[in-house]
């Protein structure tokens, strides 16, 4: 008997789940649908059973969707992920698909046009074997695109996958241009390679086209079958980083911060953050904070500093030292403040280790 | 006896940890003060110049803040901004008031 597909739908609202439920019931495969309310019991229950799409919400409260589906994508790559977020935000959408996520899709949209959604989760569910494009015996795009350069044919290939969809333009077997995910030329092109399934229409040729692609494209697909080389098979010390990546990752997720940024308190080393954006300014004011509350306790005699705290309407920030870098912490407004410089510490541990 | 002569030496000064408030307009001006005069006036300028510094700069970070707090071994420095300026507490660690809930910042 073939086992039903799993489905994992997290979102802050229980309301919303059960209209989750109803809606992803109909689906054809009729899959085992499961809900969850918080990013922390999602990955406890994506860490003790297989699900094959987790369906996640963005804006929740302390673990957020991306927070949830930057840990995910890394712990389990085979799981297909979909976005759907009531917050028309091209931020948020950019954001997603940087993490990887297959879909994006807004909960007004969901309501409008079921059918849409329905067929893009069914597609995802993949019962494509494996990936691939279909329509083809070929087992990725570069062979499409291959073959129909080595016939010398002029078309435009039209490839869908999931809702996203991207244009190939070929011209007397030339590559000519590619447009995909907002992109276009060679850019375009190395994001269409990634695509892991989809179908392809081949579309009448535009003679007229604007040829953007100059590069010669042996060269392009070389260089971009080195890159899918070299992802696919890490080295070992790439491995250690993934690892380590992943770790420190969940544990900022378990810990239920926001965002962290590490600031070396060597000037001439970068910051690095993750959960928010402009990490070199928040570094800057991190240094300056640092540097002021030291001279202060020397003025003082007050010891050794051991943190800083602040906080505004929308959240907590403490600062602490470990390892020669500081670690710039956000925690939600709710988060417990005598427990936030244990829980930084703890965090700022693990991250330096 | 060569003993009893331990007692003769001088104790050492004992400093004692400031504590006390001070408000502080948006240029940086002492308005108001309760720390003792034991503190000179010009560590109160100081810590005000910085602590105003520090409010601006995280501004100007996009994380600006209505509350600070600077913990250190022996003393806590709270600050809570006041239209551009700030009321900054000073106590010794274990005096150390718990700062109120941030949702209850009045600004």
């Amino acid at each position: 008997m073939a086992t039903r597909d799993k489905i994992l739908v997290l979102d802050d609202e229980n309301d919303w789940l059960e209209v989750c439920r109803e809606y992803l019931s109909q689906l054809p495969s009729k899959p085992d649908i499961r809900t969850v309310l918080s990013g922390t019991g999602a990955m406890a229950l994506l860490d003790a059973e297989p699900f094959r799409l987790l369906v996640c919400d963005l804006k929740m409260p302390r673990m957020d969707g991306l927070q949830v589906l930057s840990v995910v994508r890394r712990r389990f790559p085979e799981l297909r992920t979909v976005a759907l977020t009531g917050f028309s935000d091209e931020d948020f959408r950019s954001r997603a698909y940087e993490l990887g996520v297959d879909l994006f899709w807004l909960k007004s949209d969901m309501q409008q046009n079921p059918q849409m959604f329905l067929e893009c989760i069914e597609s995802l569910l993949g019962h494509e074997d494996g990936g691939g494009f279909r329509d083809v015996k070929a087992k990725n795009l570069l062979d499409v695109i291959r073959v129909e350069m080595a016939l010398g044919n002029s078309s435009v290939l039209r490839i869908t996958s999931g809702w996203q969809v991207a244009h190939v333009w070929i011209k007397d077997g030339q590559l000519v241009d590619v447009r995909a995910e907002g992109a276009d030329g060679e850019a375009a092109l190395r994001r269409l390679l990634n695509w892991k399934s989809g179908t392809f229409e081949s579309l009448p040729s535009e003679p007229s086209h604007v040829r953007i692609i100059t590069r010669s494209v042996d060269a392009i697909l070389i260089e971009s079958a080195q890159t899918v080389e070299k992802a696919e098979n890490p080295t070992p010390k790439q491995e250690e980083e993934e690892t380590r990546f992943v770790n420190r990752l969940t544990a900022v997720a378990c810990e239920g911060a926001e965002f962290v940024v590490t600031v070396p308190v060597k000037k001439n080393e970068a910051a690095k953050g993750w959960g928010i954006k402009d990490v070199d300014r928040l570094a800057a004011w991190v240094r300056q904070a640092e540097k002021s509350a030291r001279r202060l306790g020397e003025k003082f005699n007050a010891g050794p500093l051991t943190h800083i705290t602040g906080h505004n309407l929308e959240r907590h920030l403490l600062l602490t030292q470990e390892g020669g870098r500081i670690f710039a912490v956000g925690w939600p407004l709710d988060a417990d403040p005598g427990r936030l410089f244990e829980q930084s510490k703890r965090l700022a541990e693990t991250w330096a280790s | 006896m060569g003993i009893l002569n331990w007692f003769d030496k001088p104790a050492p000064d004992v400093q004692k940890l400031a504590a006390g408030s001070f408000t502080v307009d948006r240029h940086g001006n002492v308005l108001t003060t309760t720390v003792g005069s034991a503190y000179p006036q010009w560590l109160l300028d100081d810590t005000a110049r910085e602590v105003l510094s520090l409010f601006r700069g995280a501004r100007e970070a996009q994380m600006p803040l209505t509350g600070l707090e600077l913990h250190y071994a022996g003393l806590n420095i709270t600050a809570r901004e006041m239209q551009g300026g700030a009321i900054i507490f000073v106590a010794p660690q274990k005096a150390a008031a718990a700062p109120a809930p941030a949702q209850k910042d009045p600004a």
